[in-house]
């Protein structure tokens, strides 16, 4: 983190940062195979796991229904459940499981680093903008998200989708970023001054953990509400 | 120190990472709905077509025993009445029958008895019939004897004279 270098390489003329793609890569490994462990023997009538996976199912369909309405949020679904578990789970990563070598930290929660926040965030708004012109036709779609009420509208409207796409994708990035950097700092402590410091800091970092995985479950949600808000914004129109 | 918070640490955008994540997400969704979210939700759906039929069936056979009790008690009751109109026709019968059997009882002695006074007086006319011929042939017998006792060889031969005598001159005629 601060001061740490980053470890970079370079592909097809495109800069990638190591740290990111073996977290994200984990990240979706470990949804894939949790929601692969669950979704083994399927059953009419449910048990244990199952009862776990469909829960979840029920839980992001439901925050899809809370603002899309009901004709098109199955539409959205399969997206709000990929979404919620991969940005729960990215959240959740850095808590328990960080690998550095040589100072370089090569395994922590994706989304404590902006460009990951902010990918998701563009994926949702284009996925919002791209389900408005489809549902609407393009004539329609431009006229109810640009020129609405007002012709002149219109650059307030660009700037309100750009603020849309820097505060969707900031908020979660603050919010782990500085979960992670204070568990840092708590670590940090507990190794400078002595066996008194670890002690004392041991029950802060557990209630800070725990802290932090409230946050990084909310965040999720959230990013997940605003992402069906976003896209029901423009699949809708104003009446 | 605060390097991490520009996006450009380096010296380009870390755009291969937001091709990255954006190529591993659409990755994780379709994984995601090979392996689980089509057949969850799939047979979420069964489960909800399955609950809401169990619901109308069950509604139906409840509205069926319902309306077979129904039946039933109707039933029920058709046949006391039944009962009872079957118990009051056979009584109505066996008195009409009674009834019957004493008429045809009392008319077969009515035409007994007339056939017998019939009878009775057929016999005792035959009797006086018999009686009066008998009366007569009797008369005509006691007659016959007195007559006969009247009569003597004289008068007799008289009779038989004159007979020959009236042959002799029937004869002399030719």
């Amino acid at each position: 983190m601060s001061g740490d270098s980053v470890s970079t390489f370079q592909f097809l003329g495109l800069t990638f940062n190591t740290t990111n793609i073996i977290s994200g890569l984990l990240a979706a490994i470990i949804v894939l195979v949790v929601v692969f462990l669950f979704s083994r023997n399927l059953k009419l009538k449910p048990t244990g796991k199952q009862n776990v996976l469909e829960w979840l199912i029920d839980f992001t369909n439901n925050i899809v229904r809370g603002s899309v309405t009901n004709g098109d949020a199955p539409d959205f679904g399969l997206y709000a459940f990929t979404l919620f578990l991969f940005i729960f789970v990215s959240n959740q990563l850095g808590l328990f499981l960080q690998i550095g070598w040589n100072g370089v930290t090569y395994v922590r929660s994706p989304t404590s680093d902006p460009i990951v926040t902010l990918t998701f965030s563009l994926i949702t708004l284009m996925l919002a903008h791209f389900s408005g012109v489809k549902k609407l036709g393009f004539k329609k779609y431009f006229k109810e998200s640009y020129l609405t009420p007002f012709t002149f509208w219109l650059p307030i409207s660009v700037f309100t989708e750009l603020i849309d796409f820097l505060t969707l994708g900031l908020r979660i990035y603050g919010v782990i970023f500085s979960g992670e950097m204070l568990l840092k700092i708590i670590g940090e402590m507990a190794f400078s001054g002595g066996i008194g410091m670890t002690i004392v800091a041991i029950p802060i970092a557990f209630i800070w953990q725990g802290f932090s995985l409230f946050l990084g479950s909310i965040q999720a949600y959230v990013f997940v509400t605003l992402t069906s808000v976003y896209i029901s914004q423009q699949i809708q129109t104003e009446e | 120190m605060l390097s991490h918070l520009v996006l450009g640490t380096t010296n380009s955008l870390y755009l291969g990472d937001m091709l990255f994540f954006a190529l591993v997400f659409v990755l994780l969704m379709w994984a995601i709905k090979v392996v689980a979210w089509g057949p969850v939700t799939k047979m979420m759906k069964e489960r909800a077509d399955r609950i809401s039929n169990d619901i109308d069936s069950a509604e139906k056979s409840r509205q069926d025993a319902e309306k077979l009790a129904q039946k039933r008690e109707e039933a029920l009751k058709n046949s006391h009445a039944e009962a009872s109109t079957i118990v009051s026709n056979a009584k109505d019968n066996g008195a009409k029958q009674r009834e019957q059997i004493v008429a045809s009882a009392q008319q077969e002695a009515q035409s007994l008895k007339q056939n017998a006074q019939k009878d009775i007086e057929q016999e005792r006319k035959d009797a006086l019939k018999g009686a009066q011929n008998d009366v007569a042939s009797l008369s005509i017998e006691i007659a016959s004897k007195i007559i006969q006792k009247e009569l003597n060889a004289q008068d007799q031969k008289q009779l038989i004279d004159s007979y020959i005598e009236g042959l002799g001159k029937q004869n002399e005629s030719r």
